[in-house]
């Protein structure tokens, strides 16, 4: 097959890709995005309206099915009975990790990645953040503060559409919101109890999520199913296939190539740039390459650095991009499973209707004001209150006529729930590199991940449920049932750094505009940049870091800098 | 008799003989059960635990003037369950379970719980339900066997549409909804 050549190559369509793609076409590139997966038909894989009763295990999953093709992707809960064909099959996508470090790699690989499945939570970050790692000695200082982001993260929330409450928090700055939806009866008391108990530290306010309250831009206000991760025929929620890539197909300068696993880049040391990238049809294994002027990796931070491992030259025997020495390095995710659930002794005669994709956030208070004797960094709460309806008769007592009368006509009482996301430390001794033993299903060498939680994580996760309950207690909960689960990191699904960005060429593989120190023309823009991971979901600041990248890249070729 | 008309007629048969009633009648009637439950086609549960789970199924969720647990399907639903998805060792903790569950009855007086008196079957099955969080035997297959009715009946088509009347689409969220419980 005779080499393709575009001005532009996206590797990768989820999140961060199709912000590439959707900034790219309309600078005016002639851009083609560069799929593994499959394509997707939201009429027909998008299945957020069929009821358990439609499906032949009720939700409950086949479970023998993905124990034996997905034995790490079902340990997410997103991947069950509807929802499981958006996630990988972990036998034809292997990795491996020593014995005593589990990561579990929770991947999809499809036209729109995992943006069709995210969790759709987006926060901005402060400068509490961004200086951490240059304030404590972890990893290295983030390349920008807050407000050279602010911007691009304005830029993408208005066309994202996010609801959001305004609560001016440092900490979580306030960003481009539509009206929220209202707290339910026990959250909102729930709030007005700990902002009195806690001095306004601990502020129960409604979930940031890309979830629309608002028509906006072409698609529908969301109806409130309650089954986003399933997808969403009124695109509702942000994604790539609802969203960016059909703004980037408006443009008429793209071209989306599903079934398109990207081996590699092509590096031409002559010219000190990459010419464009290998490439192995995912259903006839036949190998080409695309050639660009510019190319983005957008895979996901292990897939994008799995590409640059790969791509090793003379020049760069370790990979490109490997000349610091810390490509690979430095993996992060969040650490979560710990929190505690109790019953509200109030607004028993309240109920919701409709089901909110998500409900409520309590933002760090952690190491903000004040240090905390046992950990560095923060983490925030997600959470809801909700009245379990019948579902709570699989566990209470009872049968019989009244039994089944209690769980059809009442709903129980109120359950709070909170769980918290935390940070965890930059470290070089968390890393990915290849395999020399394992290959995927098309003959791309593997990756081989180390990566375990810090004391200071594990810490972090104590003190979580510490306050979870404390503030269970001051609501006046009873049945307070405290968690804690040891999982492995990975189960976030917040995976990032590997290629991070720097000032300093010698310890970072990215510059403060994501270009790849040893070949400026080649940019990456997923959580494989990341320095440092805060505590909040990442996704929203990969988009803005994409579109602020592209903008750089886009002035580069204008002046012929590239 | 069509499949749907036997367990229709099932679910019928079953709301009325936990009246107390005679030993013999209750035997004839744990016969008469084994053989309509006989065109069912289960593929895990004998006509013997066909039984057994049908009778505490709808003792679990009873139909009212709603449908009981029998008439949505659940003991096929369970027997779904067993064949297809629950590991071996889960499978054979429930069936030794349900073997409990029948000695006890017989401990009771009766050859197996379908033909215990209605009051006995009350007294068995509360007994269990205290049980129900035990690692083996009779409690760790009731409790087992309960979490499956609740799940498989309100997850049913008809209960779906007819007592939680699932929507999809609403017009906007209320969070503050005056509610009383119907109950």
């Amino acid at each position: 097959m005779p080499p393709m050549t575009y001005d532009a190559i996206v590797v990768g369509s989820g999140i961060s890709g199709g912000w590439a793609a959707k900034e790219l076409t309309e600078k005016g590139l002639r851009t083609i995005v560069l799929e593994a997966g499959r394509p997707i038909d939201p009429a027909v894989d998008y299945v957020e309206h069929v009821p358990p009763s439609e499906k032949r295990y009720r939700g409950m999953g086949n479970r023998k099915q993905v124990e034996r093709y997905q034995p790490i992707q079902r340990h997410t809960g997103a991947c069950d009975e509807w929802s499981s064909k958006f996630f990988v099959n972990d036998l034809d996508n292997p990795y491996s990790f020593p014995d005593d470090k589990p990561f579990y790699w929770i991947r999809g690989r499809q036209v729109g990645g995992r943006s069709i499945m995210w969790g759709r939570c987006v926060y901005r970050w402060s400068d509490l953040d961004f200086t951490a790692n240059a304030r404590e000695g972890y990893g290295v200082d983030w390349p920008l503060r807050y407000n050279d982001l602010a911007p691009w993260w304005s830029y993408v929330e208005k066309f994202v559409g996010i609801q959001g409450r305004r609560e001016n928090l440092p900490q979580v700055p306030d960003g481009e919101f539509q009206a929220p939806w209202p707290l339910n009866a026990a959250e909102q008391k729930s709030r007005d109890i700990l902002l009195t108990k806690f001095g306004g530290e601990r502020v129960i306010t409604n979930a940031r999520l890309a979830v629309l309250t608002e028509d906006h831009l072409g698609r529908q206000k969301c109806h409130l199913c309650g089954h986003c991760a399933r997808g969403c025929i009124t695109l509702s929620y942000f994604s790539s296939i609802n969203s960016t890539l059909p703004a980037a197909r408006k443009t008429g300068r793209l071209t989306l190539r599903p079934f398109s696993v990207v081996h590699s880049v092509i590096y031409d040391p002559a010219k000190k740039r990459a010419t464009g990238v290998r490439v192995i049809d995912a259903n006839t294994k036949e190998m080409f390459d695309v050639n660009a002027k510019v190319i983005f990796l957008n895979a996901s931070a292990m897939e994008s650095t799995r590409i640059l491992l790969n791509s090793g030259t003379s020049e760069f025997p370790d990979g490109l991009g490997s000349s610091s020495g810390e490509l690979g390095h430095n993996l992060m995710d969040h650490i979560m499973d710990g929190g505690a659930v109790g019953t509200l002794p109030f607004a028993t005669d309240r109920r919701e209707i409709g089901n909110r994709p998500d409900a409520i956030y309590v933002p760090r208070f952690r190491n903000v004001k004040t240090k905390h004797p046992d950990f560095l960094r923060g983490y925030g709460f997600e959470g809801r209150a909700y009245r379990p309806g019948w579902e709570r008769g699989t566990e209470m007592p009872g049968f019989g006529a009244s039994f089944k009368k209690s769980l059809s006509g009442d709903l129980g009482p109120w359950e709070m729930e909170f769980g918290g996301f935390g940070e965890m430390l930059p470290r070089h001794e968390n890393h990915v590199e290849l395999d020399p033993h394992l290959v995927d299903a098309w003959g791309i060498p593997a990756l081989r991940v180390s990566c375990v939680y810090s004391d200071n994580e594990k810490k972090m996760q104590e003190d979580m449920v510490v306050s979870a309950t404390e503030m269970l207690e001051a609501l006046g909960a009873t049945n307070i049932r405290p968690f804690k689960q040891d999982n492995p990191p990975g189960l976030v699904i917040h995976e990032t750094g590997t290629a991070r960005m720097g000032r300093d060429p010698k310890t970072s593989v990215l510059n403060s505009h994501n270009q790849v120190w040893d070949a400026p023309n080649v940019f990456v823009t997923d959580g494989a940049c990341m320095p440092s991971t805060a505590n909040q979901n990442p996704s929203i600041t990969y988009m803005a870091l994409t579109a602020r990248a592209v903008d750089y890249a886009h002035r580069l070729l204008s002046r012929r800098e590239l | 008799m069509r499949r749907r008309e036997v367990v229709q007629f099932l679910g019928a048969a079953l709301a009325l003989p936990f009246i107390p009633r005679g030993a013999q009648a209750a035997i004839k009637l744990g016969e008469e059960l084994h053989l309509r439950l006989g065109d069912v086609p289960f593929r895990t549960l004998n006509r013997d635990q066909q039984a057994l789970v049908t009778n505490i199924a709808e003792m679990i969720i009873p139909e009212t003037d709603t449908p009981g647990a029998t008439s949505v399907k659940v003991p096929e639903f369970i027997d779904l369950i067993l064949t297809e998805r629950a590991r071996d060792d889960e499978r054979d903790a429930f069936l030794a379970g349900l073997r409990d569950i029948d000695m006890r009855a017989s401990a009771m007086g009766s050859p197996r719980f379908i033909t215990l008196p209605a009051a006995k079957k009350v007294e068995l099955l509360t007994a269990l339900d205290a049980a129900r969080e035990d690692k083996a035997g009779a409690g760790l297959a009731f409790g087992r066997l309960k979490a499956l009715t609740v799940y498989g009946f309100f997850t049913s088509s008809r209960v779906e549409q007819e007592i939680l009347k699932m929507q999809m689409f609403f017009n906007g969220y209320q969070g503050n909804v005056p509610f009383t419980p119907a109950v």
